[in-house]
């Protein structure tokens, strides 16, 4: 077998995934070094893959496999994301239980994401997709109790998305005589218009539920909160990027040529904005770490949309970007809050507190991460939200930028909120014994992606070539003076120079910071949290000094009475009609034998009336 | 020779914006005392608090981040100051101004802030913490506006360069102020809540919370901060006339421009009481928001 070839890198990676199921019988360390050798081999043989597309036939389908630049991006999100969370499993894992089970299904959902990315024609994809769907689904399970209502919730979503894309799939193919997706797009133009709509209309519905966009994000929240921390972190960084990838492909493949292209990606922009400012507002309310991550995915993946539908090639940039950074820093906050996890058993926000000079690597982790996602320059975040809105800007969607500019601000309100809460505030007696956790399978892992979010931000060109091969295959002309390796230019040739910045930020922040550190060193001392200024009065020892709960109440008060009046009244209407309807229902089964025995005589005697009316 | 000139001239920007800093918050004391009849300090009274402070005998903190915090805040404020042009024309005080845009400059700007909340963090001091959840929810207040009108300029003059903006305020021969008055309006309001003047100093509420975030900062740590805090405030000033009144030729003409600007915080600071946290933001979202989006319709109709 040609180990250039896509078979073979399909069977490394469901191979490795069975035979660590295996070898967990035999030892755990076999186990490891197999699942981790698996996603290391398969990330490397990425780099050699070759271009030639393998056929199968299967049943009287013809199965066609093979890469696209477009693809070859998302798989490098994947393989990115891969390795580390395998190697975070392995300490975290060790207190968990069945972890043979737990491997397997990791594995098979990063295969089966490899097989989406590579699949050339659709029922392929859809195999994978339902793979990965499945083992997924497993994963969210893994913990019971309440994981598997959460598990369910997902599951439901899920199975309502395929259907959607298999019916499209399914008259897509009778219409072209191929599952090619070129000869599907071929033949999608010769299509009438309104037949375009609704096929693109529900096999975007199918991704979008993957991606979590509102109103399909139902799933989400629960699903991030209650899968087991390594897994979320590819669950939200790479796997919920398979929906941004199949919906890429639709509307820039597929959807393109139709009229209705332009207003569906309109409203799909408008969609995106919107999830991102209201789950942005739901993240601040959180009171659970996780939850609180889970909301901040949805939010993130609404910006990806944004950008993916507005279809300028500098969004575009954009959308890819995001898509990138948010798996890295987003895996990073899944690690850190299931590190803390790990070694306090908390995710509650309003329990955990400061645990900074314990855990000062996890806390190092959630630093960066979040000034990467509060889009702050130096770090890799500010680069795609800068293209996000130079490209919103300059596609005149002024107000589409106001939405997404709020969500971004909003989103230091619920980041500030998940640091503090863990690492800062007053050090508490019950955290004393807390250790940090171990380097190798732990802080690794973090540290590795921190400094990619750090050298992201600063030579943003390693991740720009890839994106714009990719786009260059979707269409879209990336010309060369629309980027380089540490510079950025708009369309209307505005730049921004990264090097500089980076330059004039570190050259002042370490002036600052030393000067602060050795100008009078001796005699800056450190004084524990208890001794502070409280106007006079002296703080007992048992004496509450925190302030977490109810964190945002003024924010709270000024937003929520518009925002929870409208959606409670729509939930209270729901509510009522369901009741109502319920009432009704009762006046037919009344519980009484006596009412459904007229019932019987009544549809006898009625089929007989119509019976001797028709003959 | 030609890299000496250049970095002399990051030390001459830098003492610019101090020395017209501490100078303009002295100006304000001496004006709220008069208002309040009182006689006031002397005008240098804020450099005497930092040197002062500087040459406090012993620092305290609570830890290696709010050790970091009055780091982080130069480090955003002098680096707001170096990527701003504060003179439209000539070779001095351009500093980085070609390398960065207005879309940085907005981040820039919020990084000192979440540096110092993250130091006030690490402290225990309730009141800090409180004054953080203030301060970041006023953020998301008056950010609306200003963005809003930051669009309407970015729109209306094709660029996010703050050096093509002047220019084009240049050639046409009016300022932005006159272009555009709505987005000044936004803009001005959302100045107010920047520079946490009242009615928007909630976050701080000197009788509430004991300064708030800063309470646990002393000696070197708050000397810092109070420098870096000048620093800004000039660097914030240059930004609105850079924007509104077409830039500045001469440093004079920068000083009565931004004196010009500076004195409308301070006396509408000094005659109003305090807007509590919810009542900033909704105010906030109701006229320079308004304000705001006209001046986004105002540009669509000129176009």
């Amino acid at each position: 077998m040609d180990i250039t070839g896509i078979p073979f890198f399909l069977a490394v990676s469901f191979g490795g995934a069975f035979l660590a199921y295996l070898l967990h019988f035999a030892h755990r360390f076999l186990r490891n070094a197999v699942a981790l050798l698996t996603v290391s081999v398969s990330a490397a043989l990425l780099f050699w893959l070759g271009d030639e597309t393998f056929s199968i036939e299967m049943g009287g389908f013809i199965l066609t496999l093979g890469k696209t630049p477009y693809s070859l991006f998302f798989a490098g999100i994947v393989a990115l994301l891969a390795v580390p969370t395998v190697l975070f499993s392995f300490t975290y894992m060790a207190k968990e239980e069945r972890p043979a089970m737990y491997y397997l299904n990791l594995l098979i959902t990063i295969a089966a994401m490899y097989g989406i990315l590579f699949s050339l024609d659709l029922l392929s994809l859809f195999i994978f997709w339902e793979i990965m769907t499945w083992s997924s689904f497993l994963l969210t399970i893994h913990k019971g109790g309440n994981a598997t209502k959460a598990g369910v919730k997902y599951f439901l979503y899920s199975a309502a998305g395929a259907y959607a894309i298999l019916f499209s799939i399914v008259i897509l193919f009778n219409m072209s005589g191929s599952l090619l997706i070129e000869d599907v797009a071929r033949s999608f133009v010769l299509q009438n218009p309104l037949m375009q709509l609704m096929l693109a209309g529900t096999l975007l519905f199918g991704f979008s539920v993957k991606a979590g966009l509102m109103p399909m994000h139902g799933w989400a929240p629960d699903a991030y909160a209650e899968s087991p921390a390594p897994f979320t972190a590819l669950f939200s960084g790479a796997l919920s990027k398979m929906g941004i990838f199949g919906m890429g492909m639709v509307l820039y493949q597929i959807f393109l040529q139709s009229p209705f292209s332009l207003p569906v990606r309109e409203l799909l922009a408008w969609a995106g904005g919107i999830t991102s400012a209201l789950a942005t507002l739901r993240a601040i309310q959180q009171t659970d770490a996780k939850r609180l991550l889970a909301y901040s995915s949805v939010a993130q993946l609404g910006y990806i949309v944004i950008g993916l539908a507005l279809g300028t090639p500098l969004s575009m940039m954009a959308a890819l970007f995001i898509a990138l950074l948010h798996g890295v820093f987003k895996a990073m906050l899944f690690f850190a809050v299931g590190a803390v996890y790990f070694r306090t058993g908390l995710t509650d926000l309003n329990e955990l507190r400061g645990l900074i000079r314990r855990m000062p690597v996890s806390f190092l982790t959630v630093l960066m991460a979040i000034i990467s996602l509060a889009n702050i320059p130096p770090l890799g975040g500010f680069v795609g939200k800068w293209l996000l809105y130079e490209s919103l800007i300059q596609s005149d969607h002024y107000f589409l930028v106001i939405v997404a500019f709020f969500s971004s601000t909003a989103s230091f309100l619920y980041v500030y909120r998940l640091i503090f809460s863990i690492f800062l505030g007053q050090e508490e007696k019950e955290f004393e014994h807390v250790k940090e956790v171990p380097f190798l399978t732990m802080q690794l892992p973090m540290l590795a992606l921190a400094a990619v979010t750090f050298i992201t931000g600063i030579f943003p060109g390693i991740v720009l070539a890839p994106i714009s091969s990719a786009l260059t295959y979707l269409g879209f002309p990336i010309y060369h003076d629309m980027w380089s390796m540490s510079m950025l230019f708009n369309e209307w040739g505005n730049r921004i120079n990264l090097l500089a910045m980076i330059s004039v930020i570190g050259t002042v922040f370490l002036t600052g910071f030393t000067i602060l550190s050795l100008y009078r060193m001796r005699r800056t001392r450190y004084v524990t949290t208890k001794d502070i200024h409280t106007s006079g009065e002296v703080p007992t020892e048992n004496e509450n000094l925190t302030y977490a709960i109810n964190f945002y109440q003024p924010f709270e008060r000024a937003v929520y009475p518009v925002l929870s009046k409208s959606i409670r009244a729509w939930i209270d209407w729901i509510g009522r009609s369901v009741s109502e309807f319920g009432d009704f229902l009762r006046h037919i089964y009344t519980g009484d034998g006596q009412t459904y025995a007229w019932y019987v005589v009544l549809f006898l005697t009625f089929m007989l009336a119509a019976g001797s009316w028709l003959l | 020779m030609e890299t000496l000139k250049t970095i002399s001239g990051y030390f001459a920007t830098i003492g610019v914006a101090f020395t017209v800093g501490f100078l303009f918050m002295g100006f304000s004391r001496i004006l709220t005392a008069r208002v309040q009849n009182r006689v006031g300090p002397p005008i240098y009274q804020n450099l005497l608090d930092i040197i002062k402070l500087w040459s406090k005998e012993s620092a305290i903190n609570h830890g290696l981040m709010q050790h970091l915090g009055p780091a982080f805040a130069v480090t955003a404020s002098v680096t707001t100051l170096l990527f701003i042009p504060v003179l439209r024309i000539g070779n001095w005080f351009q500093n980085f101004s070609f390398e960065g845009d207005l879309i940085f400059l907005l981040y820039i700007m919020v990084f000192g802030q979440l540096g110092m909340a993250l130091g006030a963090g690490q402290t225990g001091n309730p009141n800090s913490a409180i004054g953080v959840s203030r301060g970041l929810s006023q953020v998301v207040g008056y950010e609306i506006p200003f963005v809003l009108a930051l669009t309407a300029l970015m729109v209306y003059h094709e660029t996010t360069s703050l050096h093509e903006i002047m220019a084009a305020q240049d050639s046409i021969g009016a300022w932005n102020i006159f272009v555009n008055p709505f987005a000044f309006v936004a803009a001005i309001i959302a100045f107010l809540g920047m520079t946490h003047y009242t009615p928007f100093d909630v976050p701080f509420a000197p009788a509430e919370l004991a300064s708030g975030p800063p309470s646990e900062f002393g000696g070197k740590y708050l000397g810092m901060m109070m420098t870096s805090g000048s620093i800004f405030a000039f660097a914030k000033l240059t930004l609105f006339v850079n924007l509104f009144l077409g830039g500045a030729s001469n440093l004079l003409e920068l000083l009565a421009k931004t004196l010009a600007l500076y004195l409308i915080p301070v006396i509408i600071g000094i005659v109003t009481p305090r807007y509590r946290t919810e009542q900033a933001i909704v105010f906030f979202w109701k006229w320079p928001t308004a304000f705001g989006i006209l001046s986004i319709l105002w540009v669509v109709w000129m176009r």
